[in-house]
């Protein structure tokens, strides 16, 4: 068997700092040199901003390369589906044009009840960006609604942005602390489901050959069917293997795509947010919720007293 | 002659061959069906049989559910008189001979054993004093056991298939000294299987100098492969000694996408070759499929000594025949 390290002799590492503006002009002015800068260094730059903002800081980036990332099809209020699809992006991007600068701003329209989606997303970049040649400046209201977002935001970036300068922050804190103090939120109730069934790991084959079922009855072409199977036996894979042997599984089918749930009383994905970081080939672990991750629209995990809860969205 | 598969994966396989050989025959093939014509048909195009044509020439027919139990539904007579009425027609249109199979359990619902034995015995003069050929089917899912015994007893022979393994959600037949063909899915519930086959069969290569050095698994018939199963091939592949490969072939399109996102195109000792699809049947003719190896004795090859498929063995897979008869 191979034994190799994961460690490469000049890590590169994800620069992940927050920045707190007072109002848009405030943040435009902030970012402005920041971009010029970048583009000077020859980066593309990121941005996932209000359009308003966007037209100025591609003012700023000259005659850089200048990727928006719009809103696309909703992430349904997951962070970590956010930072996965960014990070998806970002390491296709850094493969061709090496190192990227992005720019984020606050859209109170993702807060949800109380914000905690920024938590998530932040500590989710930290997981999902950390190999990439990235530096990402967040931007956050002095004063959002939820005052549990910038909590959120001082714990989960290592830098601050302050005064037009980069220092370290000393209330950094790792994902897994401020994911423990701030869990990933339950997604919102859907109605009653289309299928709901008990199975173990001897039936696993019955969960796709209701997932398939489904599929084909809506837009699915095979081979996107086999994948959606395929990425929701994974999960329920995980939920008996790792559970307590006998797991959940809801399934919907709407016109938008088939949404999965699976539910186990155990934990069983240990890490608070599974499968956001590239598997190493020698791993045997863990890569059945990255590959999960590429083929869903959304993959949200969450727990709670009653166990390790896993929704899954995929469109055809 | 029967056979007792233990799984509808072996249901398929069995009918599969029995299917082809009766195309390779130029004989006329008469498939009942009662649910099960789909997998036997998806199986033969697994195997590169090419039966759109046949189908499309009547050499192949298969009658409809409704038609299949019908049967029972008629009198005896009838019944014979309907089967006279297929194997004259087959000669008449110039076929080498008549052979029969498909799914009968339909007839043991009704007033077992009378009149299911009854049709058995009608079925069994034709075939002694017309020289038919048929195969009947008794799998465990269909049939009882107690039933299954009492119509072993009345067949001359019942055609038995060496399984390496089989727990009707994977099968595993050895078709070679280190060479195996998957069929089904292989999930957690039964990965260890795998492992297991691979680590006796790399050792069986190992062990003899005479062995080929690449170890073959034909995944032709193999839907669905997890995630860690896929990762255990690829790793299983890397920890071969210098001097072996693991090659897979006849891979499915999703299965092939499962491997490739599990690394299996940086192993350098494992080759994966994708399925091609059987082209129309029309473009190659009936009979064998070049390439195939399988039913490579073309019509008219064989002595036609007897109704059984398997005789014209030789040569085919060094001494594995695909069938092999018991009793």
């Amino acid at each position: 068997m191979r034994v190799e390290t994961t460690r490469t002799a000049a890590p590169v590492r994800l620069q992940h700092a927050c920045a707190v503006y007072s109002s848009s002009a405030d943040l435009v002015e902030q970012a402005t040199p920041v971009v010029a800068e970048a583009a000077r260094r020859g980066e593309a730059v990121v941005l996932s901003v209000r359009p308003e903002t966007e037209a100025r800081l591609r003012d700023a980036a000259g005659s850089a390369r200048v990727v928006a990332l719009g809103a696309g099809t909703p992430a349904r209020s997951s962070g970590q589906t956010t930072a996965a699809r960014l990070a998806r992006e970002l390491r296709e991007l850094t493969s061709q044009c090496g190192a990227v600068l992005a720019v984020s701003e606050h859209d109170s329209a993702l807060d949800g009840i109380d914000g905690r989606y920024w938590t998530e997303l932040d500590a989710a970049v930290n997981v999902a960006l950390t190999d990439l040649p990235v530096s990402m400046f967040c931007f956050y209201p002095e004063m959002p609604l939820h005052s549990e977002i910038l909590d959120g935001a001082i714990a989960n970036h290592p830098l601050l942005f302050e005064a037009g300068r980069l220092h370290v922050n000393a209330d950094h804190r790792p994902p897994r602390d401020v994911l423990a103090g701030m869990p990933a939120a339950p997604p919102v109730l859907l109605g009653a489901p289309d299928l709901d069934m008990v199975f173990s790991a001897w039936q696993l084959h019955e969960v796709r050959a209701a997932v398939a079922d489904l599929a084909a009855a809506t837009a699915f072409d095979t081979a996107r069917s086999e994948d959606v199977v395929l990425a929701v036996n994974e999960i329920a894979t995980n939920a008996v293997e790792h559970g307590s042997g006998e797991a959940r599984i809801a399934l919907w089918i709407a016109g938008d795509g088939l949404v999965a749930e699976i539910h186990d009383t155990g934990e069983s994905l240990a890490e608070p947010l599974p499968g956001l970081r590239a598997p190493h080939p020698a791993d045997p672990r863990g890569r059945g919720v990255w590959i999960a991750r590429q083929l869903c629209d959304v993959l949200h995990v969450w727990r709670d007293r009653s166990g390790t809860h896993v929704r899954m969205h995929a469109a055809p | 002659m029967c056979a007792v598969p233990l799984s509808e994966e072996q249901l398929w396989e069995v009918s599969a061959d029995f299917v082809a050989d009766g195309l390779d025959r130029n004989e006329r093939v008469l498939y009942f069906d009662d649910g099960t014509a789909e997998g036997v048909l998806n199986r033969l195009s697994d195997d590169h049989v090419a039966f759109e044509r046949p189908l499309r020439t009547g050499q192949l027919a298969i009658v409809p559910p409704e038609a299949t139990r019908a049967i029972f539904h008629t009198t005896l007579p009838e019944a014979r008189a309907m089967m006279l009425e297929h194997i004259d027609g087959s000669t008449a249109a110039g076929y080498a001979g008549f052979r029969m199979t498909g799914q009968m359990s339909h007839g043991v619902d009704r007033q077992w054993p009378a009149t299911f034995v009854e049709y058995d015995r009608e079925l069994d003069r034709l075939v002694r004093e017309r020289g038919i050929t048929a195969l009947c089917v008794y799998d465990r899912r269909r049939y009882s056991d107690e039933q299954i015994e009492r119509m072993r007893d009345v067949h001359r022979k019942e055609l038995s298939v060496p399984t390496a393994y089989d727990d009707g959600l994977l099968r595993v037949v050895r078709t070679g000294p280190t060479s195996a063909r998957l069929a089904g899915e292989v999930d957690h519930s039964n990965r260890p299987a795998i492992a297991r086959l691979l680590e006796t069969t790399l050792d069986d290569a190992l062990r003899s100098h005479s062995a080929p050095t690449d170890i073959e698994l034909n995944l032709a018939s193999l839907r669905f492969i997890d995630v860690a199963s896929a990762v255990s091939l690829v790793h299983a592949a890397e920890g071969f000694p210098d001097t072996h490969r693991l090659v897979l072939i006849d891979v499915r399109p999703g299965v092939l996408r499962v491997l490739d996102r599990c690394g299996a195109p940086f192993a350098a000792q494992l080759t994966v070759r994708e399925f091609e699809g059987s082209a129309d049947g029309a473009l190659r003719g009936p009979g064998p499929v070049a390439g195939s190896g399988r039913h490579a004795a073309g019509p008219g090859s064989t002595s036609g000594d007897g109704p059984s498929p398997g005789n014209d063995d030789t040569g085919r897979n060094n001494g594995y025949p695909d069938l092999r008869e018991a009793r």
